[in-house]
């Protein structure tokens, strides 16, 4: 009996060092998350299935693949564009001989058409505000769509990329599956949906009939992960070829020591925001919310991420957004004014304060430093903590006084200040999409700049916004995060990676294994 | 003296159990050595807010992940937080969890256990019945379940805890009242118009105390293992409170850099386990009479 | 012998309604109500009414408790409110991961345990007794974790004999093993130091019965009479373990499963924990309230089988 077991582990031994040989066609990626949320483009905005829908999606128009500079739009399912005098009508030529994932057809206008009503949706999208100024979307022929806007947009292109919303579903399948889209998503991207296994992977197969040819890869296996440890010794022992990076120095350090690996850090850089719930008991009170300000020392978070992949925020617009301005009062860090607001609005004792927070690692660790920088200020914050996908439902029930949220939007100022600043975006409304803090106070202003047609009053309707809300510390900006990822060096992704505005690396038909 | 040396002399009471006890420790020296461990982990958990070199909850983000060294003796963690700081006030919540969820256990257990079997017939029947399947069920996960649905507080984590605890000593202490009470004394008792509340505490309490204190030590031991489990599974005390099991937890994140903050705390926990078993243990040699039967 | 294991199967049935019976308790009276749990304070009115018709939840208690146990009883155990699958199958798809950890775990525990047990017992009080019981001692004053994280320490990441990650696929025999390795052995050096223990004590007690003192008495050696109640004893104290410990096995189960990111029921259960999948738990106590009663009924009627004496008892 002893022998056998001893055959056992010899044979283990010899099985873990045995190198892999032969080309590889599988790319086995590493996830920081439980599981996968709802795998349906126009619902989930989390960062695990967002990189996914990256291999399986196109839009109308695309960024230059590795790129995030509204400049590279470039051509996707639409072959060319035409727009009117005023901004208001687009026609769109739409490619032929595109297929859809599993033999669902080749794609006309009318997928086209149902798939960004389907965006617009607030039933079936989780984007429909980003469609609110649509008037309408109609098929002119099989393949021209023309796009009609109540009003001019800062940029229609950039709501028409593979990104959020504008990801391009099929009409058939999605009509058929309904409900349960959600289980077997089809697209037209390089890359289409195999197999769910719950909590462990999701598995994508080659689109051989992909309209820019064949991906050189025969299969993606997408594996959630969560601990990062575990997900760092995956990678070390060959279990991955590449992995979703912890947004922090040491990580970025140690992984650049190992043979054959090259570390990715490339933008969107995620903006941390605490934003503070201006209508919840005490953030109410302006002065509480400005000696959390006070209270906290973004320089210290940005040491304790590292400044190889972060760097301090300066607004609540992230920095580098068309509309960025740091001409804003940030509050200095200052615990004794922290102290003497607290006594004026009443806690001379210091207060508690409630928080819902994520247990997504790097997002627990930003707040753990901020909790104890609040606790030298005499600031009690009681964090209540749950799964990432947890977290996103209960923010948006209006439960957290302070939510923490890690985002990047399209670059334009103008998304930023809507989503989480407009007052139809307040978290528990119909239109609600993630104003946690309330505020409205510049909802003239971003209104305003949208259809502002000189650049220049634009700019400044987005500077007075910003300053507004600042003002009001509606909330607090930390640090902007770059996104790090991990690869083995023999894996190229045909492309050059240096920016991703659905927040994953771009894997599409040129990627392979050299 | 095993149990019918103390049930041929039952009104030597507590002081009886007491020295019981203490005969049950001059046979077994690893109990000294338990001990010695365990009352030197209360002496440090006690002393924690003098002897801890740092405030347990500072962050020093330049000292972040340091190894042990002559200022951090064992390390830093993520945040630069004093390893040897949160171990030792991180004992206090081990410490007081476990203790007060044991005694809690130990009391209701007990009383349930000599009611029952003091009352004897169906109503005994049911209550050990109900006693069997709360034992079967694993304390882990019915700690799990508790606290998922009420919240990770203190209060909840020595409530769960204490649940999952009650039914062996309702056994325990049931096994021996149900001898006892046939006795003729118990009889005299009655007889005498002695209410049964003072026949039970005075006559019966004391026969049982011993194995209710042996199993209260090895218990302990249980309780602060499933807490230690509950917090590394995430479900314990909120960071920043330094439990051990959730410093294991953090320490696991990292611990391809910096293996020693999930080692120390583990080392830790093993450690006061280790310690109260073989306590209990010893103890247990010496009270139990089948164990220590000659051959 | 038939007789005997009717009685335990019909013992069976009112130990199951009871365990049922504590499960309703805890996930339908301690929460108070579970759609507001689920759904916030801040929820309508309506969708917590409509969530509430969902879960059954808006009827009276006694309704609801013959509802439970009717679900219960007849294999309808719920769907995860997450991904929307019945629990049944999602508990389907990780339980052979599961059997393959507690089978191999058992096993190790009795090749370890049974032998040494015996041996500290046959040298009672000699050095070599002392040293069994505290190493069996320290076995089991380990939670699972710590043992696994020291394991995964030194095995995967210093030696890196083994993967970290435990998943493999089940229909690759070879990656199945070595996956299973580190975990099993974790498990069952746990399983060992209680093995060790029972087995030692039940050996001493029968050490000392009258027909071994006899046959000792005739001349018998030592060896012989040890050898020829050694597969009895073997499996005795095996099925104690499994039946009286159930509860610490299938604790340190789930910490491995997390330690060694392996799937499996533990997994699952704490998986649903940060997810809040409220209905996913339900169902996941429902299938430990079978396990238990299965387990403690077949460990009951082995008892029956190996030892006769157990049917008089």
């Amino acid at each position: 009996m002893n022998r056998m077991l001893f055959g056992a582990l010899a044979l283990g031994a010899a099985l873990a060092a045995h190198p892999v040989l032969a080309q590889k066609t599988v790319l086995n990626i590493g996830m920081a998350s439980a599981d996968a949320g709802k795998l349906d483009p126009h619902l989930s905005a989390t960062t695990p299935d967002k990189a996914l829908f990256n291999f399986m999606f196109n839009g109308l128009v695309r960024f230059k693949p590795g790129s995030m500079n509204p400049e590279t739009i470039e051509p996707d399912l639409a072959e060319k564009w035409t727009s009117s005098e005023d901004g208001k009508t687009w026609n769109f030529s739409i490619r032929r001989g595109v297929q859809c994932h599993h033999n669902y057809g080749e794609i006309t206008s009318a997928d086209i058409v149902y798939s960004l009503q389907r965006a617009a949706d607030p039933k079936r999208s989780g984007f429909s505000s980003d469609f609110k100024d649509f008037d309408k979307v109609e098929a002119v022929d099989a393949n021209t769509v023309r796009i009609t806007l109540k009003n001019a947009v800062p940029s229609l292109l950039g709501l028409l990329t593979n990104y959020h919303g504008g990801n391009i579903v099929c009409k058939k399948a999605a009509e058929e599956m309904g409900e349960n889209f959600v289980k077997k998503p089809i697209g037209t991207g390089p890359f289409m949906f195999g197999q769910y296994a719950p909590k462990e992977s999701v598995t994508l197969v080659a689109h051989k009939g992909y309209f820019r040819g064949a991906p050189k890869l025969e299969r993606i296996v997408y594996r959630y992960i969560p601990s990062d440890a575990s997900r760092d010794l995956a990678y070390t022992s060959g279990e991955i070829d590449m992995l979703y990076g912890k947004g922090e120095q040491v990580w970025v350090e140690r992984m650049r020591k190992l043979d054959n690996t090259i570390v990715d850090v490339f933008e969107p850089a995620e903006m941390a925001v605490l934003y503070l719930n201006t209508k919840m008991k005490p953030l109410d009170d302006i002065r509480v919310r400005q000696a959390l300000g006070h209270a906290l020392n973004i320089n210290e978070v940005v040491q304790f991420k590292g400044a190889a992949v972060a760097r301090a925020a300066k607004s609540v617009v992230p920095i580098g957004y068309l509309g960025f301005t740091d001409d804003v009062p940030l509050l200095k860090h200052d615990p004794a004014r922290a102290k003497a607001l607290l006594a004026e609005a009443g806690y001379p004792n210091g207060l508690t304060v409630k928080a819902i927070h994520t247990s997504l690692p790097g997002m627990l660790s930003t707040i753990q430093v901020v909790q104890q920088q609040w606790r030298r200020s005499g600031i009690n914050l009681d964090l209540e903590i749950v799964e990432h996908a947890t977290f996103h439902a209960e923010i948006r029930k209006d439960k957290s006084a302070i939510v923490q949220y890690q985002a990047a939007r399209f670059p334009i100022a103008d998304t930023y200040l809507t989503q989480f600043f407009h007052s139809s975006a307040i978290v528990g409304t119909p239109t609600a999409v993630t104003n946690f803090t309330h505020c409205n106070d510049a909802d003239a202003e971003i209104v305003a700049a949208r259809s502002e047609p000189d650049p220049v009053k634009q700019k400044a309707l987005w500077k007075t916004a910003q300053q507004k809300l600042m003002t009001k510390v509606c909330a607090l900006p930390i640090y902007e995060n770059m996104l790090v990822w991990a690869r083995r060096a023999n894996f190229d992704f045909g492309i050059k990676l240096e920016g991703s505005l659905n927040l994953g690396p771009v894997v599409n038909e040129l990627s392979h294994f050299k | 003296m095993s149990r019918g040396a103390a049930i041929a002399a039952p009104r030597r009471g507590f002081v009886h159990a007491l020295r019981e006890l203490r005969r049950a420790f001059n046979t077994n020296i690893t109990s000294w050595i338990g001990l010695g461990v365990f009352l030197a982990i209360v002496l440090f958990a006690v002393l924690a807010p003098v002897i801890a070199p740092f405030d347990p909850y500072e962050q020093h983000i330049i000292d972040r992940l340091k190894g042990p060294d002559a200022t951090y003796w064992f390390g830093t963690d993520a945040f630069g937080r004093d390893i040897l700081s949160r171990l030792l006030h991180g004992a206090r919540y081990s410490l007081v969890i476990g203790s007060v969820a044991t005694v809690s256990a130990m009391i209701i257990g007990s009383a349930i256990g000599i009611v029952s079997g003091y009352v004897g017939g169906r109503v005994d029947l049911a209550v050990m019945q109900v006693m069997d399947v709360l034992m079967s069920f694993p304390s882990l996960i019915m700690g799990l379940m508790i606290v998922a649905v009420l919240g990770p507080s203190m209060g909840n984590l020595i409530f769960a805890i204490a649940l999952t605890a009650i039914a062996p000593f309702a056994r325990i202490a049931r096994a021996p009242t149900i001898v006892i009470k046939q006795r003729d004394f118990i009889e005299a008792c009655r007889a005498l118009g002695f209410s049964d509340l003072r026949i039970m505490v005075v006559h019966i309490l004391p026969n049982v105390m011993a194995e209710i204190l042996v199993l209260g030590t090895l218990w302990l031991a249980t309780s602060i293992r499933v807490e230690a489990s509950l917090s590394f599974i995430g479900l314990g005390l909120k960071p920043p409170i330094p439990s051990w099991g959730g410093m294991v937890r953090e320490g696991f994140e990292v611990i391809l850099d910096s293996a020693w903050l999930s080692i120390f705390p583990s080392l830790a926990i093993l450690l006061i386990i280790f310690a109260l078993n073989m306590l209990g243990d010893g103890l247990r040699d010496a009270v139990d009479p089948k164990l220590r039967g000659g051959e | 012998m038939i007789r005997y294991v009717v009685k335990r199967l019909l013992f069976a049935i009112p130990t199951l309604l009871a365990v049922l019976t504590i499960v309703f308790v805890i996930v339908r009276i301690v929460p108070g109500d579970p759609a507001q749990t689920i759904l916030g304070d801040q929820a309508s009115q309506e969708a917590l009414e409509n969530l509430r018709r969902r879960l059954g939840v808006d009827k009276p208690i006694a309704v609801q408790y013959i509802d439970f146990m009717q679900g219960a009883l007849l294999g309808n155990w719920g769907e995860s409110m997450v991904t929307g699958r019945p629990v049944l199958t999602e508990v389907w798809a990780v339980l052979p991961h599961t059997v393959d950890l507690t089978v191999a775990a058992i096993l190790l525990g009795a090749l370890i345990g049974v032998p040494l047990g015996t041996w500290s017992a046959l040298h009672r009080n000699a050095p070599i007794d002392y040293a069994t019981r505290i190493v069996s001692l320290l076995g089991l004053s380990f939670p699972a974790f710590v043992s696994g994280i020291l394991l995964l320490l030194a095995f995967a990441i210093e030696l890196r004999w083994f993967p970290v990650i435990s998943a493999g696929k089940l229909d690759n025999p070879v990656d199945r093993v070595r996956n299973l390795v580190l975990p099993a052995i974790n498990l069952g050096i746990i399983m060992a130091a209680y093995v060790t223990r029972v087995t030692r004590s039940s050996m001493l007690e029968v050490l000392g019965e009258d027909y071994i003192r006899t046959a000792r008495a005739k001349g018998v050696p030592n060896r012989a009479v040890v050898w020829r109640h050694s597969l009895r004893n073997a499996l005795i104290p095996v099925v104690t373990v499994v039946g009286l410990y159930l509860g610490i096995l299938i604790g340190n189960s789930v910490l491995t499963e997390i330690v060694f990111n392996r799937p499996g029921l533990g997994k699952l259960i704490v998986s649903a924990l940060n997810q809040r999948d409220y209905t996913m738990l339900q169902g996941l106590m429902v299938v430990y309230a079978f396990l238990i009663v299965v387990v403690n009924l077949v460990t009951d009627l082995t008892y029956g089988f190996i030892d006769p004496r157990v049917k008089h008892g």
